[in-house]
Parts: C-alpha cells; sequence; structure tokens
C-alpha cells in the first residue's frame, strides 16, 4: 500500500514536469517523422518511424541520419557520426551511478536507454527532493511517458506523410511550428537557474 | 527493396549500439555491485551535472533563430519568472510562448525573409529583355550576388525559367557556366514557357532582331 502512495506521488510529479518535454518531443519528433518518410528516400518509412524512435531517442540523430540514409551512406559513417554528435551522453552516467547502483537489471538497462537531455536534466534536478526509492520510481515514469511523446510524434508525422502522399513539405510544417523547440531550452534554463539558486543559498 | 530493408535496419541497430554504449560507458565501467566508487567519479556526478546543463543550453541556443535578439528576450523572461516565482511549467511555457509570438510577429525573422526557389516560382528568368531578378532586371553578375545575398542554398536545384520565345543558347551558355556554376550554383535547371505565371509576362517584348545596347554589354 505504501509503494502504491509512492507511485502516485512520483508519477504526478513526473507528469507536470514532462509537459514541457510534450510540447517539445511531439513537435520534434512530428517534424522528424515527416522529414524520414517524405525525405529519407525508403520504403516502409512508418515502420522504420517506429521502430528508431523507440529503440533511440537523440534529436539530433534523428535529423542528421536523414540525408545520410537518403545518399546511402555506410553504415560505419552513419556510426561514426553518432559517436561525434552524442559523445556528451557518456558524461550523464556519472551523476547516476550511486543512485541507480542497486536497482533491478531491466529496470537499470531501460533507464539508461532514456538518458536524454531532458530526462537527464529533469533527473537531476528531482533528485535534490527526493529520497532514492521516490527518484527511482519519478526516473522510470518520466522516461516512460517522454518514451511515448517521442514515438507518438515521430510515428504520427511518418504516418501522415505517407497518407497525404508526400504532399507535405518539411520545411513547412517546421515553418508553422516556429519556436516551439525553445521549450526545452526553457526546461534547460530552468533547471540550470534552480542549480545555481541551490547551490548560491548552500554557500551562505 | 529487400536490400533497403536489411540497411535499414542495419542503420537503426547500430545507431541504438552506439547510442546505448554512450550513455551505458559509466555504468558499464564503475558499475559493479561489490567495487566501491573512485573518489573522482563519486565527486564527478555531483560537479558536472551544472557544467552540462549549462553546456546543453549553449548548445541549444545554437539551434534558434540565435542572430536575432529574440531567444535571449525570452530566455530572460523564463529565468526572471523562475527566480520570481518558482514555478517551473509557468516560466517555461510563457518564455516559449512569448518565444513563438516574437518569431513570428517579430520584424526580423531569419526564416521568413529567405526567398523560395523552386520549380514554381522561379526567381530567375531569362527573358529577351535580359536577366530578371525578381522582375527586376539586373545584369548576371548581380543576378547571382543577390542570389547569394538572399541565401538561396547552393546544393540545391535552382530552376531559372527561360522564356519561350528566347533560343540564344550562347546566352544561356555563358550565364551557365561563367556565372552560376562559378558561384557555386551548380544544379542549375532550364524551364521553359510557362510565362503567364511570372508578373510582367504581359509586357510585350522588343523585338528580338535588334539586339538591344543592353544585352550587348551584359553578354559581353
Amino acid at each position: 500500500m505504501i509503494a502504491w502512495r509512492e507511485w502516485r506521488t512520483a508519477a504526478s510529479r513526473a507528469f507536470v514536469d514532462s509537459l514541457p518535454v510534450l510540447m517539445g518531443y511531439t513537435t520534434m519528433g512530428f517534424v522528424a517523422g515527416v522529414l524520414l518518410a517524405a525525405k529519407g528516400g525508403v520504403s516502409l518509412a512508418p515502420l522504420w518511424a517506429v521502430l528508431s524512435s523507440s529503440m533511440w531517442i537523440t534529436g539530433t540523430m534523428s535529423f542528421a541520419f536523414v540525408p545520410e540514409i537518403a545518399a546511402r551512406s555506410s553504415i560505419a559513417t552513419i556510426v561514426l557520426m553518432t559517436v561525434a554528435v552524442n559523445f556528451r551522453y557518456a558524461f550523464y552516467g556519472f551523476s547516476m551511478l550511486e543512485r541507480w547502483r542497486k536497482i533491478p537489471f531491466v529496470q537499470k538497462a531501460y533507464l539508461i536507454l532514456m538518458l536524454t537531455d531532458e530526462n537527464y536534466a529533469l533527473e537531476v534536478a528531482a533528485s535534490q527532493s527526493m529520497d532514492d526509492k521516490t527518484h527511482l520510481k519519478y526516473c522510470t515514469v518520466i522516461s516512460a511517458l517522454n518514451h511515448s511523446y517521442w514515438v507518438a510524434g515521430v510515428t504520427v508525422g511518418a504516418v501522415v506523410v505517407c497518407l497525404l502522399g508526400m504532399a507535405i513539405d518539411p520545411d513547412v510544417i517546421r515553418r508553422h511550428t516556429n519556436g516551439m523547440e525553445f521549450a526545452m531550452v526553457a526546461l534547460f534554463l530552468v533547471i540550470f537557474t534552480d542549480q545555481i539558486r541551490s547551490f548560491v543559498s548552500h554557500e551562505k | 527493396m529487400k536490400s533497403d530493408v536489411l540497411y535499414m535496419f542495419g542503420v537503426i541497430v547500430a545507431v541504438f549500439a552506439a547510442n546505448y554504449a554512450l550513455r551505458a560507458l559509466p555504468f558499464i565501467a564503475f558499475g559493479g555491485r561489490g567495487r566501491p566508487l573512485p573518489r573522482w567519479a563519486s565527486s564527478m556526478g555531483e560537479y558536472v551535472s551544472p557544467v552540462i546543463i549549462a553546456a546543453l543550453i549553449v548548445y541549444s541556443y545554437a539551434g534558434l533563430a540565435w542572430r536575432t535578439p529574440w531567444p535571449y528576450v525570452a530566455g530572460a523572461l523564463t529565468v526572471g519568472l523562475q527566480l520570481w516565482r518558482r514555478n517551473p511549467l509557468a516560466s517555461i511555457i510563457a518564455g516559449t510562448i512569448l518565444y513563438m509570438c516574437l518569431l513570428s510577429c517579430g520584424c526580423v525573422s531569419e526564416r521568413s525573409h529567405r526567398l523560395e526557389s523552386s520549380v514554381a516560382h522561379p526567381i530567375v528568368r531569362v527573358t529577351s529583355r535580359g536577366i530578371m531578378f525578381k522582375d527586376v532586371p539586373v545584369t548576371p553578375a548581380r543576378a547571382v550576388a543577390l542570389l547569394e545575398e538572399n541565401e538561396v542554398p547552393k546544393n540545391r536545384t535552382l530552376h531559372v525559367l527561360v522564356d519561350d520565345d528566347f533560343d540564344n543558347q550562347r546566352v544561356l551558355w555563358v550565364f551557365k557556366h561563367n556565372y552560376l556554376d562559378r558561384a557555386g550554383y551548380t544544379k542549375s535547371v532550364w524551364i521553359h514557357g510557362r510565362r503567364g505565371e511570372s508578373g510582367k509576362a504581359d509586357i510585350k517584348p522588343p523585338d528580338r532582331g535588334v539586339a538591344t545596347p543592353y544585352r550587348d554589354r551584359m553578354f559581353r
């Protein structure tokens, strides 16, 4: 019973915190899906959209790999590009090492998979005001929520292009959702502001 | 078709593996249950997060219209609201809405100012009166300079409308090779006819038999 209550507090906080990510991920994912289907030059685009978005959430690569697959670049090139673009991810784990030390393997594997910029920022920010157990539940819920936003965005984008038959220009969509991407930057700004504030108040 | 499927499958799995390996690196190196964490690794976890988030802010600003003042104005509003009210969601939504308004209503929007050049709306046109850039007569050098000024992408196909009654191949050749190609617009394509779509098509062109002095000056 007590565990249930912990889940509920963690989940409700996670849902509120995930709303800015909802704005960012669905629009960004939608554009990424449209781009993949319209400019990727591959058949079965919705399948690849679902597969890629559920297996890796990395905004930059979802955009950057489209011209590469359109040109049929070698897989080694694309892997090299991934490592170059996403090298920062290698540092995220350090902040979570202690907290995620004794958790079940599958859960840990999933949390590591979902260690994106936004998830990392939210998880670090939440870690200051929660005990380890609640924090772990918070991480799980927020990972699952953000994962679902991203998969939904990318898939809908790819499916829409397939249904409307290339009638959609990614540039036009980008122009209409122009500015929505600021939600992510604002999220980082807010978290950074809070970190600096807590740092300053600790000093005093 | 079948090789496409294999290729896409390979790409997705490869990117997944690379990504996952990067994210799992610290856990693989220091995650053993029995081993204590080296001190530098645990202190790294403490101090690295504000640094990472600061870097993320800089990095994501590069994806915004960072040459305009708008992202900084919206960012100031976000940080100010957060310092004042301490309500993250409100600060984020307010900042985002302000940024979207500034971008679409603001006087400088990088994207909307950029000229669109496509098959349906070619901005460069070759007529018997000379080269037109958006229906303004220009010299070939000026046409190229205007294309560059308006940031018309060089890697995309550039469609140039050639009037139906214009058949001076030498002029086209010179314009393509000496001006467009040299400036980097190597993917230029002539499209013929469809004069009705261009703005000033109803003006009667001068008699083609007479070489106007203007044209002679242009294509020396």
